[in-house]
């Protein structure tokens, strides 16, 4: 690869107020979806431009065509219909899915949007895909006789999606598992799932987890089905580098979120820079990459550059320091 | 028998003409509403979903905890001491809440419920149960910050929460429920969460009631039974063991019996719902079974929770019925 400490980002970015607007004319039939997918497409383009001029390394469409990172997935799937409103903390919403017959995919989800991505761009962007238990288990279930059911079923559906992507030319494919971190007890069922999708991909895999008990449930994901583990570090105090420095055999690539996607604070320069050293200190730079902690479509358009900005000063400065060159 | 809640409600209808909670804690974070403004409509709301359950028949409501964030920042926020951190996840829900943090001693600043429970019980029609959650699911979900050990932060918070129920007690609750979903993870500690319960209960001759839920019961539920409460509350859906157990229940105890799923939209039939009952009270008899979802009902949109407690009232009828 290069000379270490990629940068990158997790998946979502805030979207523009005309795609707000957009999505709520198309809802009440307004607009049609030719519309809504030009302004998506312009979203898109305005994002990959964004993270060029900041010179990431690994980069992200945006997710401006999608809501809810599990919703999205259900409603381009069969099987599933959507739910009322429910809330997901404060004053926050979502419409839940419902699996209410068998999943499956009767055509490619996100295929098309990652091809148009990567045609504006010379640097990798990444297939996103949401992991087949965080489907699962972010989904209400009307219709399997059990959980495993159901996730073994999903986690072929999202295995059919990887392959189209690897097929399309992504190098890297993430698959999120938020959900991964809160019930160790099924821990060996979610990973028995995650080897489903990841069978024999010729690409590097990421999963993004954040917000659990990661230390309940540390020796799964250090023997995880996949190349690299995406955390969140920075709200959960920088933990989870000292599980790592405890498991002695740890060989997972890293990318470590190292800015807090829900406080409006933009995170000082010194203090970014402190939170990759710290990781420095338990993996090699070539098996770093530097992240915010999850999706950042919760914050406006100029905290998240400005988050992405002090990434950017901070691991070019840290670079620089430890004479590991500007890739 | 009597059909209860175990604490909340959804927030938000999709009826157009219903207040909008949402809306107005939206105004409000924009300035462009007052506190006051925002407190009407959490009122509003309160009684709408305190109608919902007078519709659907229960015989014991709750306030349907709409003006809380969540079970622990609602107390801690009443508590000095306490500030409030990043976001984290509640249990195994994909649902979250901000992490407290006790920053210096906690110290009782008066009553935190008290007002809200008032407020609930004069605008309800059928009897309102106080819902706190209790001192040790309280501690194990926030962090330990200025203390040495969870047992000092769980104790400081009995004392505190123990004059809370005094305080809903002076206020004229007649039923009392303490929340204890964390003790099922640690059951090691059922020592510790005994002097806990025994403390916070301390006076209360209102009827107290300890409810769990996510799991099953399973190594305590002897210590559980033995407390000095007037009801446990066990969760059947997350919990099936818990049905093997109901037998060591001693004859002065009642049992709250989470027998629908609040975490799913799959609607259960009332024969479905009879059915339970019936095993139950093969055990227990129905006069000393309170029966309830299976936890609190915000995990699901509102129509879907209104149609849960309405078949757990045909349920309930349909299985006293062919018991008489």
């Amino acid at each position: 690869m290069s000379n270490g400490l990629l940068t990158t980002a997790v998946g979502s970015y805030p979207k523009p107020d005309y795609i707000t607007r957009a999505r709520g004319r198309f809802q009440r039939g307004q607009i049609g979806a030719e519309e809504l997918t030009e302004l998506e497409k312009q979203a898109t383009a305005h994002w990959i431009d964004i993270q060029e001029r900041l010179g990431m390394d690994v980069v992200v469409d945006g997710e401006m065509y999608r809501g809810d990172m599990v919703a999205y997935f259900a409603e381009n799937m069969s099987g599933f219909t959507n739910s009322g409103l429910v809330r997901s903390y404060g004053n926050r919403y979502y419409r839940k899915p419902i699996a209410t017959g068998p999943v499956g995919r009767d055509k490619e989800v996100t295929v098309d949007w990652w091809r148009y991505a990567q045609s504006l761009t010379d640097k990798p962007v990444k297939g996103m895909l949401t992991g087949p238990y965080t489907i699962v288990d972010w989904s209400f279930n009307e219709y399997y006789p059990t959980r495993e059911a159901f996730l073994m079923d999903m986690a072929r559906v999202v295995h059919e999606e990887a392959v189209d992507l690897v097929k399309a030319g992504a190098r890297y494919i993430q698959i999120d598992e938020p959900a991964l971190s809160v019930r160790p007890e099924e821990m060996e069922m979610a990973a028995k799932a995650f080897a489903i999708v990841t069978d024999g991909l010729d690409a590097f895999t990421i999963t993004h987890i954040c917000y659990g008990d990661f230390a309940a449930v540390f020796p799964h994901l250090a023997n995880f089905p996949v190349d690299m583990l995406d955390m969140e570090t920075t709200n959960s105090g920088y933990d989870f580098l000292d599980l790592i420095r405890g498991y002695p055999s740890f060989d997972k690539y890293v990318s470590m979120g190292v800015v807090d996607v829900h406080s409006h604070v933009v995170e000082s320069l010194d203090k970014v820079k402190s939170g990759i050293r710290m990781g420095l200190e338990v993996l090699s730079p070539d098996k770093l990459f530097i992240d915010p902690d999850c999706g950042m479509k919760t914050r406006t358009e100029e905290e998240c550059v400005a988050k992405l900005q002090v990434i950017s000063d901070a691991v070019r400065e840290v670079k620089q320091e430890l004479g590991l060159g500007l890739g | 028998m009597i059909t209860t809640m175990v604490g909340n409600y959804p927030k938000i209808s999709p009826d157009a003409k219903a207040p909008s909670l949402r809306t107005a804690i939206n105004r409000f974070d924009e300035g462009r509403i007052s506190l006051d403004d925002l407190k009407r409509v959490e009122d509003e709301v309160t009684q709408e979903v305190i109608q919902d359950q007078v519709d659907a028949g229960l015989d014991l409501v709750t306030d349907g905890q709409i003006r809380w964030d969540d079970g622990q920042t609602y107390f801690a926020r009443g508590i000095t001491g306490y500030t409030i951190n990043g976001l984290i996840r509640y249990f195994d829900t994909n649902t979250y809440y901000r992490h407290p943090i006790p920053e210096q001693k906690l110290q009782s600043n008066g009553g935190i419920s008290v007002k809200d429970f008032e407020f609930a019980a004069a605008n309800s029609q059928r009897p309102v149960k106080a819902v706190i959650t209790g001192p040790y699911t309280l501690a194990r979900l926030s962090q330990l910050g200025c203390y040495d050990d969870l047992r000092s932060l769980v104790m400081d918070l009995a004392g505190i929460l123990n004059r809370e129920a005094r305080a809903l007690q002076a206020a004229g609750a007649t039923v009392i429920q303490l929340d204890e979903p964390s003790i099922l993870k640690h059951k090691d500690d059922a020592d510790l969460f005994a002097e806990a319960i025994e403390c916070v209960v301390d006076g209360i001759t209102a009827t107290k009631a300890l409810c769990t839920y996510f799991g099953d019961a399973s190594g305590i539920h002897r210590r559980l039974f033995g407390l000095p409460v007037d009801l446990v509350g066990l969760d059947f859906v997350m919990g099936p063991a818990n049905f093997d157990l109901v037998a060591d229940l001693p004859e002065d105890k009642m049992l709250g019996c989470g027998i629908v799923d609040a975490r799913n939209t799959r609607a259960e039939t009332a024969e479905e719902i009879a059915e339970t009952i019936r095993r139950l009270a093969a055990t227990v008899p129905m006069d000393r079974l309170h029966v309830n979802p299976s936890c609190g009902l915000d995990f699901l949109p509102r129509p879907n929770a209104r149609a849960k407690l309405v078949r757990l009232v045909e349920g309930a009828k349909l299985a006293q019925g062919s018991a008489s």
